[in-house]
């Protein structure tokens, strides 16, 4: 599992910012499934090379968020109930940053909210066709 | 392990001060790492923490209480030059630590050693500064002490080995060891580190947890149609620390609130308003040398 997981401790995203991120993308993914088992803190830190108090508290906010859970003595999974709901709003999450980041963008480089719901548009006509 | 106080420390050396008024507080079981440039300090701070050396002011504490020989036997340090014997095996270097200190544990330093690729049967001098450094670094961890201080522990060091210091270092961490150590190769700092402390010219310019000083700092961009917008409302404002403009952009480096800050530069008309985020390495210049940053970005601009 932890193959999934990479982080660029160079980037100026903190550290336990990305691996939430990342946890949530593969759990909308599906490459991290209802019930399965995350690495102990200590592992992740150890193939990572970062401060385990770090992986801890990037852990702690996906539990707060719904998911992961951690059964104490056993370690943390995620989350079997409404794995779906938290997949979903895993999605969500990393969807509406991503679109956010854009949005912001069209708008610093001076587009119209009229050009920016056509870039849209024509973004989702190309990705998302409507079913026939 | 122990929550280590450095209160007010100061150390001149003839009229050179090394050490002026610097105070941090490293909490137990973290790691904790001390940057600087050469000559910043760094060593003689940890020379006092190790009561190698009389301080002119201030003191340093472990959980409160002055360094005593009990505590000083749960210390491991790693100076910052090595103190093996050239004519000595690195096995007469075990056999040494077993009989002076007695928590160490001379299977671990050995095995420690076979990851490092050291081998033991050589002398010292045989050995070249890396593998000197990781010799030290495995006769300390293998202490299994309470504190390590680590004084540039990967320096000379290979990539693969790097990595080894720095995964025991996480390892005596989780262990529940307080870990302090100095490095000039800031992305370790940023993975290994929870916390740092940045000193400048003897004195702390900058400290806190690696994390929350990635996530608030920032620097926020705009362009304005002119380049004579005032920036007076900026210039009181104790959340920004630098306050640039080149021509018509206007850079603000902040803590906090970057996001506010942004839709204030638009609020003002400015375009292209961005918030960039920075990384260990441009918080650390923009802490001791402001001005060499200063020209970076007018060069990037």
């Amino acid at each position: 599992m932890p193959a999934v997981l990479t982080i660029d401790p160079r980037s100026g995203v903190p550290i336990y910012l990305q691996l939430i991120e990342q946890v949530k993308r593969s759990v909308a993914l599906g490459i991290l499934q209802a019930g399965e088992q995350l690495p102990t803190v200590k592992q992740l830190a150890l193939d990572l090379t970062v401060n385990p108090n770090t992986v801890a508290k990037a852990y702690r906010d996906l539990e707060r968020e719904g998911v992961i859970e951690t059964a104490p003595g056993r370690g943390s999974f995620v989350r079997a109930d409404g794995a779906e709901e938290s997949s979903r709003a895993a999605a969500d999450d990393v969807a509406r940053d991503v679109i956010e980041r854009a949005v912001r963008e069209a708008k610093s480089v001076g587009l119209r909210r009229s050009e920016v719901r056509d870039l849209l548009e024509q973004a989702l006509n190309h990705w998302l066709p409507e079913e026939a | 392990m122990s929550t280590i106080t450095i209160d007010r420390i100061r150390k001149s050396y003839g009229s050179y001060t090394a050490v002026d008024d610097f105070s941090v507080e490293i909490p137990a079981g973290t790691v904790f790492g001390l940057l600087g440039p050469n000559g910043a300090g760094k060593t003689t701070t940890f020379k006092a923490m190790l009561g190698l050396i009389r301080l002119d002011g201030g003191s340093v504490r472990y959980d409160g209480k002055p360094l005593v020989p009990a505590t000083f036997e749960r210390i491991a340090y790693v100076p910052e030059r090595s103190v093996l014997y050239d004519w000595m095996t690195v096995t007469e270097h075990i056999h040494m630590t077993r009989s002076a200190f007695k928590g160490f544990v001379p299977k671990m330093a050995l095995e420690l050693l076979t990851q490092f690729n050291v081998d033991p049967r050589k002398r010292v001098r045989q050995l070249s500064k890396g593998m000197r450094t990781a010799t030290m670094v495995a006769l300390a961890v293998a202490r299994q002490a309470d504190t390590l201080i680590l004084d540039e522990p990967t320096s000379g060091l290979d990539p693969i080995n790097q990595r080894h210091v720095l995964n025991l270092m996480i390892n005596e961490s989780a262990r529940g060891a307080t870990i302090v150590f100095s490095s000039h190769q800031i992305g370790q700092v940023e993975r290994a580190a929870e916390r740092i402390a940045v000193m400048d010219r003897g004195k702390l310019a900058l400290e806190g947890t690696v994390d929350d000083l990635k996530y608030g700092r920032k620097i926020v961009e705009g362009i304005f149609p002119t380049s004579d917008v005032s920036l007076e409302e900026f210039h009181h404002d104790t959340r920004l620390l630098r306050v640039d403009r080149d021509g018509r952009i206007v850079r603000l480096l902040t803590k906090e609130d970057a996001t506010a800050f942004a839709a204030r530069l638009e609020g003002m008309g400015a375009s292209g308003v961005r918030i960039v985020d920075l990384n260990l390495e441009d918080i650390f210049l923009y802490a001791v040398s402001p001005a060499l940053q200063t020209a970076d970005i007018v060069e990037g601009a």
